[in-house]
């Protein structure tokens, strides 16, 4: 399938030439994914900037507090800074050895923009980036749900070029404004919007109704051909229409009614506790109501300070990003790892709420149809290489947890960049190969459901996952 | 090796003798010609020359299924190889070979066949361990070239024979251009559309491949709404946020410090001082370093007050720029007009100076950006006496702004910075040409006159303007007919004002309200397609309206909609007389709208968006120089109505200061284009030796001969070669046998592959005479390993020694079929669509009259438009 897939000299041959198309490959697409097609099936992305802590091995710390797991694909051992995910050990995969290519050589403060997208985003002048891969699925499946999408982060907004605030991106490569806080999202996805909204509606509806109108009568002095031309033209406002259509029945349809006993909805990031649990329920909720099925979080922002640099208090630590910087200090890789270990905690307890939820919409657990990650673009201190990354769910879609998968060669250890905290990590030459991040975004997207070879540029699935 | 000359093929003798009676110049045999000899040769050979004014053969005949040679030589291996399983005993894959209709161009099995090549080209089939079935290399082959030539007939013949419509839409590029002459907005609207499926001959305008989709319309939509919303105005005019900058103040302030370090332009030193942006006070001669700085707006500034004269000045020498902190004041929407006064420090007609601008934000350490806003670099021209404003209009919604300059908190950081540079080759010789600017002032939003240009055009003053309904209908009226390109019925209208009265309620202004309804206008196919109604109610080829003709035209030679003149004229009834049209085109061509046929056809002509993607070419100046030079050409040709053989070769070349260095042509200074004449020395002239055509068509670190010859077969000749075979075998570079030998033996090597053959000694020896040209286009005429072989032998024996031998080759065997490629790739152009079977009399007339117009480029586009080809549905 895929080896055809990439040939599209031979097909441009046949396009529009009247020779009829035979390819049995598109049977084989359409037959893959009948099974369970009512089912919902969700993705999210928590991203946190600044990376982990990897000490070196000769370091006392290593032993505790480097993040990545020892040991083998199914009998890994979790350091201290994941042991907390140790009850959902056969939920949740493990990977090492994935980045981006096209940025492995840019500082880590830049870097935030690029682990969805796969863009070379660069770290100076002209800036460009390219859709991102929750916006891949919400193009493909946002029409079921009342929103396409939700995309959230810490600090709200799009943040600046290189100093992204949102994960997501859309189709022109511009970045989606992210909703920060709780009573903002939880209206958007709970309380009934306006009549604004719908006199916008009934005028685009009158618009194109005068064009259906005015077009037929323009066809009536068109040739046969060209009015199968003005056919399309008429299809393509008609789908339009079926669209505001659909829009309106939103509009109509009640808002979804939800147990609101854990939100908080005044919550700030300076309660990071309280903030971090309220915005894991508001995913959780948004899927309950599957009121959306792609949803972004992001962590606060690259190379911190402000307020949103708080969250390390929920572990009673300082600024986020200076954990990274003082590693080398009393307790710097044991603060840095205590963050991280708070992370995957709260990262954790939304795992385990989904897992504990049946899936109102089919078989097993919500989990089993939701494939979340956590994960970062820098490793170390700002190293935009091996990107530390976990993955919980999936089971109904084919996803085999309760692994630890290393790809790539050269750095099975995970000690290239170790130890570092100074800028020549990030300017230092590659030492380890790596593989495309964008390989397992293939993966996802093929498993969520979307016809996709290729992601940012790389074709191909990542083999084992 | 000299590859300026060639010896000629003997039945070209005859010719020479006929030519005796001409000079031969610069020649010491006689049995060479020059390339203008050949041009001369060439044309009187001409099929479509006859002197007894027989109409030609038509040269493109329908192709015929080769049935002949399948029953001789093709079904025998396919017994032998296939029937065993693909027969009557077995049909495995409900394939059963010997009752395929071997006939491709009109049987029904053209898919089996299309399988079947490519089970043979892969070698999947006969499977290997099928060795009683086994198939030679050399039938393999044959049976490979048998099929792979029915299947491109098929493929001709099949596309040829269909009939195709000029009905369609505006392609992506044209809709911006329309919305632009429509509604008089200078900028790129269109961002956010998909881009257009390019046909297999690289046109993007073409009618069987723009489709509407939900989102095409839906995006257009809105798209037209908001640029709606952009041109026209309601309410007072808002005020502006003006900067104004203190040249006296900063100065002084500067010169004051306690350790300023001043000099003076008397001091021995200034050589060395002037190299660095500087304050200068002409009248002291006092000066000190400047390179930018903070830049607050004045609240009591006047845009565009005359500014009074000040000895002060800023000289920014040559690559220099000057950064100005604007801070966080600058509007989120509108226009910010820059305007800065300047002038040359010297008159030197070697060196140029232009300004560009560039924006950027330093939000916070490592989370950067910075953009060219300037559309074009603009010349500093005026002396140093009298200096010249000059004029910068960005849309400040449309560029890349801070995201944070609306934060109350002071990190990430607010402000935004404008730099000013001085783009310039004049830092050689002994006087560096410095850009001398004395008035600084930005302000946004700017507005020429209130309400502006734009919205008067739309919202024209009336009697009526009190009746809002009645005069919703006038401009209505106005505004339809202008943007459907014909007379409007009133009852078309009158749906308008329906819509108007029902949307009126949402909005506090009358304007706001016909913004909706006009996007409404410009939603429709009267805007959106090029329609074309049937006036008589007959079905077929029919002539189109006045009206229809003069879009065609208008998208035809400036991508767009015609403008009221241009409509006038058809709607007079007058536009298609012989003299009314001559003058009209004359007209349209000396617009600067003209740029845009330029530009959009010599780029889809010649595949120029294979230079986007070539990586090798780091120079951005020469990049953009290569992507500029033929449009150049090609306008030079056009304006100076000059025959399309100049295409072939030309004794000169237009070219700018950056690519007359890469070409080692002398004495071209600035970045602007102009035609030079050259020796034969220099090896230019045309466009096959244009840098940016060898540039694309090479691999990133040397030639690609196959792909220079698949370029010259399909932009040049019109001559497509077949598409390769599937799972062409790669040229194995691990191979210590193919790594020993040259490119050239290179190809050779992969030429002499059964599967390969056929199409690849039809394809390589073209583009081994480009040999002579590496990868950035230079010339050259040694390699790593020796000297450069260019020497190539085509299919039919004719031998080409380098360029030279190819362009004489084309002027003297090639230049019918060099025409009738130009003719058919404008007309398909101008009218949008593919070419059939049935248009082929129309064209053979069109190349006719062009080659008796001796191939001239300016007279071939009245020929078009006057062509019944042009002139039908």
């Amino acid at each position: 399938m895929s080896d055809k897939n990439n040939k599209p000299s031979r097909r441009q041959f046949l396009q529009g030439t009247g020779i009829a198309l035979s390819l049995p490959w598109l049977e084989t697409f359409a037959s893959a994914d009948k099974a369970s097609e009512e089912t919902p099936r969700r993705f999210l992305s928590v991203y946190h900037p600044d990376g982990v802590g990897l000490p070196l091995r000769n370091d006392p710390a290593w032993k505790d507090w480097s993040w990545f797991p020892r040991g083998g694909e199914r009998n890994f051992e979790l350091t201290k800074v994941l042991d907390v995910l140790e009850p959902l050990r056969n939920d949740i995969t493990i990977y090492s050895g994935l980045s981006h290519p096209a940025v492995r050589q840019v500082h880590g403060h830049s870097n935030a923009d690029q682990y969805l997208t796969g863009a070379a985003t660069g770290g100076h002048g002209a800036y460009q980036n390219s859709i991102s891969l929750d916006q891949v699925y919400a193009n493909h499946i946002g029409e079921k749900t009342r929103h396409a999408s939700l995309v959230m982060s810490t600090n709200g907004g799009v943040g600046g070029p290189r100093g992204a605030q949102t994960q997501s991106f859309n189709a022109e490569g511009r970045p989606i404004p992210a909703m920060n806080r709780p009573k903002q999202i939880f209206d958007m996805l709970f309380v009934a919007s306006g009549e604004k909204a719908a006199a916008k509606l009934a005028r685009s509806k009158s618009s194109l109704d005068l064009l259906i109108e005015h077009t037929r009568s323009l066809g009536r002095r068109l040739s046969a051909k060209d009015q199968q031309t003005m056919q399309e033209y008429l299809d393509a406002v008609r789908d339009t229409e079926v669209k505001l259509a659909k829009a309106q029945r939103w509009i109509d349809t009640p808002v979804p009614t939800v147990d609101t006993s854990n939100l908080n909805l005044d919550a700030d990031p300076k309660e990071a506790r309280m903030y971090f649990q309220t915005m894991y329920e508001l995913i959780y909720l948004s899927y309950l109501s599957d009121s959306t099925r792609a949803v972004t979080f992001q962590l606060g922002r690259e190379n911190g300070e402000g307020p949103h640099d708080l969250l390390s208090k929920a572990v009673g630590l300082g600024g986020a990003h200076g954990l990274t910087h003082a590693v080398k200090r009393p307790d710097g890789w044991k603060n840095l790892g205590t963050y991280n270990r708070y992370q995957a905690m709260e990262f954790g307890r939304f795992v385990q709420k989904l897992k504990d939820t049946k899936e109102p919409n089919g078989d097993g657990t919500m989990l089993d149809n939701t494939f979340a990650m956590h994960g970062s673009a820098s490793s170390s201190f700002h190293l935009s290489r091996n990107y530390p990354i976990i993955s919980a769910g999936g089971k109904n879609i084919g996803f085999d947890n309760g692994r630890y998968l290393k790809f790539g060669s050269g750095n099975e250890d995970n000690q290239a960049g170790a130890g570092i905290d100074t800028d020549a990590g990030w300017r230092g030459k590659l030492e380890a190969e790596e593989l495309p991040l964008a390989k397992l975004f293939v993966t996802v997207l093929q498993r969520l459901g979307v016809e996709t070879d290729a992601f940012a540029g790389y074709s191909g699935t990542l083999e084992r996952v | 090796m000299n590859t300026s000359t060639v010896k000629i093929r003997p039945r070209l003798v005859a010719l020479i003798a006929l030519l005796a009676a001409l000079p031969v110049h610069g020649q010491d045999s006689s049995d060479v010609l020059s390339l203008q000899q050949a041009r001369e040769a060439g044309r009187k050979d001409s099929r479509f020359l006859r002197p007894d004014g027989t109409a030609p053969a038509d040269p493109k005949k329908i192709p015929k299924a080769n049935l002949g040679d399948y029953k001789k030589s093709l079904y025998p291996i396919l017994q032998k190889s296939c029937l065993g399983c693909h027969g009557p005993d077995r049909t495995e894959g409900r394939l059963r070979v010997d009752q395929l209709d071997p006939n491709l161009l009109t049987g029904q099995h053209v898919n089996q066949w299309k399988e079947i090549y490519n089970a043979l080209g892969n070698s999947e089939m006969p499977p290997a361990d099928e060795t009683e079935y086994r198939l030679a290399d050399q039938d393999r082959g044959l049976l490979v070239e048998w099929v792979g030539a029915e299947l491109e007939k098929a493929y001709h013949v099949r596309k040829g024979g269909q009939d195709y419509s000029a009905f369609r839409r505006m392609t992506r590029y044209e809709y911006n251009y329309a919305l632009q002459d429509l509604l008089g907005i200078p900028f790129d609207v269109v961002e956010r559309l998909p881009p257009e499926s390019m046909s297999d001959d690289g046109f993007l305008n073409r009618s069987e491949l723009l489709q509407m989709s939900a989102m095409q319309f839906e995006t257009s939509r809105e798209i037209g709404l908001r640029t709606l919303q952009r041109v026209t105005v309601h309410g007072d005019p808002p005020k502006p946020v003006v900067y104004k900058f203190a040249f006296q103040g900063e100065m002084t302030r500067l010169t004051s410090a306690a350790n300023a370090k001043v000099f003076n332009v008397r001091d021995d030193n200034y050589k060395q001082a002037r190299n660095t942006p500087h304050f200068l006070n002409h009248t002291s001669g006092q000066a000190i370093h400047y390179s930018g700085g903070n830049f607050k707006p004045d609240p009591k500034a006047i845009v565009g007050e005359v500014h009074s004269d000040s000895p002060i000045a800023i000289s920014l020498p040559p690559g220099r720029e000057l950064k100005f902190n604007l801070d966080r004041f600058l509007p989120d929407e509108g226009v910010m007009r820059v305007r800065i006064r300047a002038a040359r420090s010297n008159m030197n007609p070697q060196h140029f100076a232009n300004l560009r601008l560039i924006f950027s934000a330093h939000t916070s350490n490592n989370a950067n950006f910075s953009q060219v806003i300037s559309q074009r670099d603009l010349p500093v021209t005026a002396p140093m006496e009298a200096p010249e404003y000059i004029d910068f209009l960005i849309p400040l919604g449309d560029i890349q702004r801070n995201p944070f300059r609306k934060l109350e908190t002071t990190f990430p950081r607010r402000d935004e910075f404008l730099h000013i540079q001085n783009i310039s080759n004049g830092n050689r010789g002994p006087e560096p040409l410095g850009v001398l600017i004395d008035h600084i002032e930005v302000s946004a939003p700017f507005y020429a006159s209130w309400p502006p240009q734009s919205h008067r055009e739309i919202f024209f003053d009336s009697a009526n303007k009190g009746d809002e309904i009645g005069y919703a209908a006038e401009v209505l009226k106005v505004f339809m007919a202008r943007a459907w390109r014909r007379t409007v019925t009133e009852s078309e209208v009158a749906k308008f004002v329906e819509l108007f009265k029902e949307f009126r309620s949402d909005f506090e202004t009358f304007e706001e309200t016909m913004q909706e309804v006009l996007a409404t206008v410009i939603a429709s196919p009267d805007f959106l397609y090029l329609t074309q109604t049937m006036n008589g109610g007959r079905e077929g080829k029919e002539r189109i309206s006045d009206m229809e003709f003069a879009t065609r035209l208008s998208f035809f030679l400036w991508a767009s909609i015609p403008d009221v003149e241009l409509l006038g004229a058809a709607y007079q009834g007058d536009l298609r007389k012989p003299e009314v049209l001559k003058s009209q085109i004359a007209r349209m061509l000396n617009d600067p709208r003209a740029n845009r046929f330029a530009e959009h056809f010599v780029g889809q002509w010649l595949g120029l968006d294979g230079l986007d993607s070539t990586t090798h070419v780091r120079d951005a100046v020469l990049l953009a120089a290569m992507q500029q030079e033929p449009v150049a050409f090609f306008k030079e040709v056009l304006v100076g109505n000059e025959s399309v053989m100049d295409f072939i070769h030309s004794d000169y070349v237009v070219v700018n200061e950056r690519l007359a260095g890469h070409y080692r042509v002398g004495e071209v200074y600035g970045p602007h284009f102009r035609r030079v004449s050259v020796a034969e020395t220099v090896n230019r002239g045309g466009m096959l030796t244009q840098a940016g055509m060898l540039a694309m068509n090479s691999d990133g670190t040397d030639s690609h001969p196959l792909k220079r010859g698949i370029w010259m077969l399909e932009r040049v000749l019109h001559d497509p070669p077949p598409p390769p075979p599937p799972n062409v075998p790669e040229v194995d570079l691990t191979d210590p046998r193919i790594l020993q030998m040259t490119l050239k033996e290179r190809i050779e090597d992969h030429r002499n592959k059964p599967a390969c053959k056929s199409c690849h000694s039809k394809i390589d020896p073209w583009g081994i005479a480009f040999e002579n040209y590496d990868a950035l286009g230079a010339f050259r005429t040694q390699l790593k390993n020796g000297p450069v072989d260019a020497n190539a032998e085509l299919f039919n024996k004719q031998p080409l020694h380098g360029m030279t031998g190819l362009k004489r080759y084309l002027l003297l065997e090639r230049q019918d079929q060099f025409a009738r490629a130009i003719v058919e790739k404008m007309t398909t152009y101008a009218i949008g669509r593919s070419l059939s079977f049935s248009d082929n009399a129309d064209i053979n007339k069109i190349v006719v009259q062009f080659r008796r117009q001796e191939d001239r480029l300016g007279d071939l586009i009245q020929i078009i438009a006057q062509s019944e080809i042009f002139n039908s549905r």
